[in-house]
């Protein structure tokens, strides 16, 4: 493989389920991408392409079948905890309080408490949930724990960061909200994410490059530029933005739905 | 204000339960010496009183079931959550398990007998063997139940099945180790209770029992009355510990 800078690259990815057997499924096949460094790569496909499948094999949780997966250089085999991984649903646990959740992943790599508590209250301010510290999830909004979650996330600093669908269940204000924090988050960071949806609006809203899947055996179908400067990517004015028009209708034709 | 009026129905219920009773009994459409009346229930427990052997037979009922509670309680529970450590352990012991929960508890007591003598110590592991079976059943089959995504989430932040274990798999099986200790106080009792017939100078199951065998259905009435006081104490003490532990 040639070495460049990215943080993450996937080279010929397949993964089959239950192979030489009745219930044997072909979730994606040879699919082989780039994370650029500080780009946003969203991944649109139809339900069922294997996008989910594809994370949980990008961090580790899950073997391929063929193919391999590099982070920053290095191949990932069996190990976790190399990129920052937001699960479909937020996951928040409801024993603790938003504090708590936010520092799992500190806690989990041993942290000292003073150390984890000074991070997450950090994030926890950036993220305007200041007063909530000592809240339990239950008693948040859904735009709340899904920024919780975010934060639990972000807290482990990493440099790669794989969102699946994660405003996908909530409304449009609070999801246009979300989206602007995040993209900001993301870029002030400098941290490179992939961002699975199937929200094509937020794709074009978010994403640099936008990856095309096929229906399921998932395969690349398209990956295309969005060439919008970050000042254009306001959700709600873009909508209006001929180039948004444009790209929503070129990767609408392209989805299998 | 709620709980006081529930209270009050609470208390107005038995009393036209009890006073039905007596009525029935007076006006002879029930027999006394057959099904025992209130008001002799009443004399018979304040004989008991004074005499203080009430006391002591129910202080030696609490004693053995609140022990045996704790004990088969605390074990059944740690291993329970425990067994999710090891899965090879788990698969290998299910069917043991499955096989000692199918069979009546109650059937181990004569050997328990011969193994601990007839003081409070065979009541004592008869009640802990019983709810040492529930706590250990339901806690497994609770941490089975645990979130999938919730032991993705945990390896993809790197945890250890330990760390896992302790961060997610025991808080989120707390409320099944909870609903087995308010089965267990049930269990306890059983476990006590059976024990005094089978052999016993003492506690709440022998007032019972040879109250039944004089014929003294008034007593019988006295020790199952004061079991059930023991029952609602000890379901409160569940309660209290709830409180604590419940997240
Ligand atoms: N453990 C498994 N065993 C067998 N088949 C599986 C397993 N996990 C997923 N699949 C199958 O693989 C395919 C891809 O699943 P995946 O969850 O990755 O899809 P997805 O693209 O994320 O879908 P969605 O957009 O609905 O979230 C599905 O058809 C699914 O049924
Ligand atoms: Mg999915």
């Amino acid at each position: 493989m040639v070495t460049t800078n990215a943080p993450l690259r996937t080279e010929n990815l397949s993964v089959v389920f239950n192979p030489d057997t009745e219930t044997e499924v072909t979730a994606f096949r040879d699919i082989s991408f780039e994370l650029k460094s500080e780009e946003i790569l969203a991944i649109v496909g139809p339900s069922g392409c294997g996008k989910s499948t594809l994370f949980n094999v990008i961090a580790g949780l899950q073997p391929a079948t063929t193919g391999q997966v590099e982070v920053k250089n290095r191949q990932v085999a069996d190990a976790t905890g190399h990129v920052g991984y937001m699960l479909q649903k937020d996951m928040l646990l409801p024993w603790r309080t938003v504090i708590d959740n936010v520092c799992l992943g500190l806690e989990v790599q041993g942290l000292a408490k003073s150390v984890r508590r000074a991070r997450a209250q950090e994030l926890i301010s950036a993220f305007g949930l200041a007063g909530f510290e000592q809240a339990k999830p239950g008693t948040l909004s859904g735009g709340m724990r899904q920024r919780v979650a975010f934060m639990r996330t972000l807290a482990l600093d990493p440099d790669v960061i794989l969102l699946d669908e994660p405003f996908s269940a909530l409304d449009f204000q609070t999801r246009t909200l979300l989206q602007l924090e995040v993209m900001k988050i993301i870029s002030e960071q400098k941290k490179s994410a992939v961002l699975v949806t199937h929200d094509i609006g937020e794709a074009v809203t978010m994403a640099d490059r936008v990856l095309v899947l096929s229906r399921r055996p998932g395969t690349i179908k398209n990956l295309v530029e969005i060439d919008l400067s970050r000042e254009d990517r306001d959700p709600v004015k873009l909508r209006k933005n001929d180039k948004f028009q444009y790209y929503f209708q070129a990767l609408w034709e392209q989805l299998e739905l | 204000m709620l709980n006081f009026r529930v209270l009050l129905s609470q208390i107005g219920l038995a009393v036209v339960l009890l006073g039905l009773w007596e009525y029935l009994t007076a006006i002879g459409y029930l027999s006394a010496s057959l099904y025992g009346v209130p008001s002799g229930i009443a004399t018979r427990a304040w004989e008991m009183m004074l005499s203080g052997e009430l006391w002591q037979h129910t202080w030696v009922t609490t004693v053995e079931a609140v022990i045996g509670f704790a004990i088969g309680s605390a074990m059944g529970s740690f291993v329970g959550l425990a067994l999710w450590l090891h899965e090879p352990t788990a698969r290998c012991l299910r069917p043991f398990i499955v096989a000692i929960n199918g069979v009546p508890k109650i059937a181990f007591a004569p050997l328990i007998i011969v193994w601990f003598g007839i003081g409070m110590e065979a009541k004592i592991a008869i009640a802990a063997i019983l709810t040492f079976i529930v706590s250990l059943i339901t806690t497994y089959n609770g941490t089975l139940e645990t979130d999938k995504d919730l032991l993705k989430l945990m390896r993809s932040l790197g945890a250890s099945r330990v760390q896992t274990w302790l961060k997610v798999v025991v808080p989120a099986g707390t409320p099944w180790m909870l609903s087995a200790l308010r089965l267990n106080v049930g269990f306890a009792l059983i476990g006590a209770v059976v024990g005094e017939y089978i052999s016993s100078q003492e506690g709440l199951g022998y007032v019972v029992y040879y109250s039944g065998v004089l014929y003294d259905l008034n007593g019988v009435w006295v020790g199952i009355f004061a079991l059930m006081v023991v029952a609602l104490l000890m379901d409160y003490l569940v309660t209290l510990f709830e409180r604590m532990v419940r997240w």
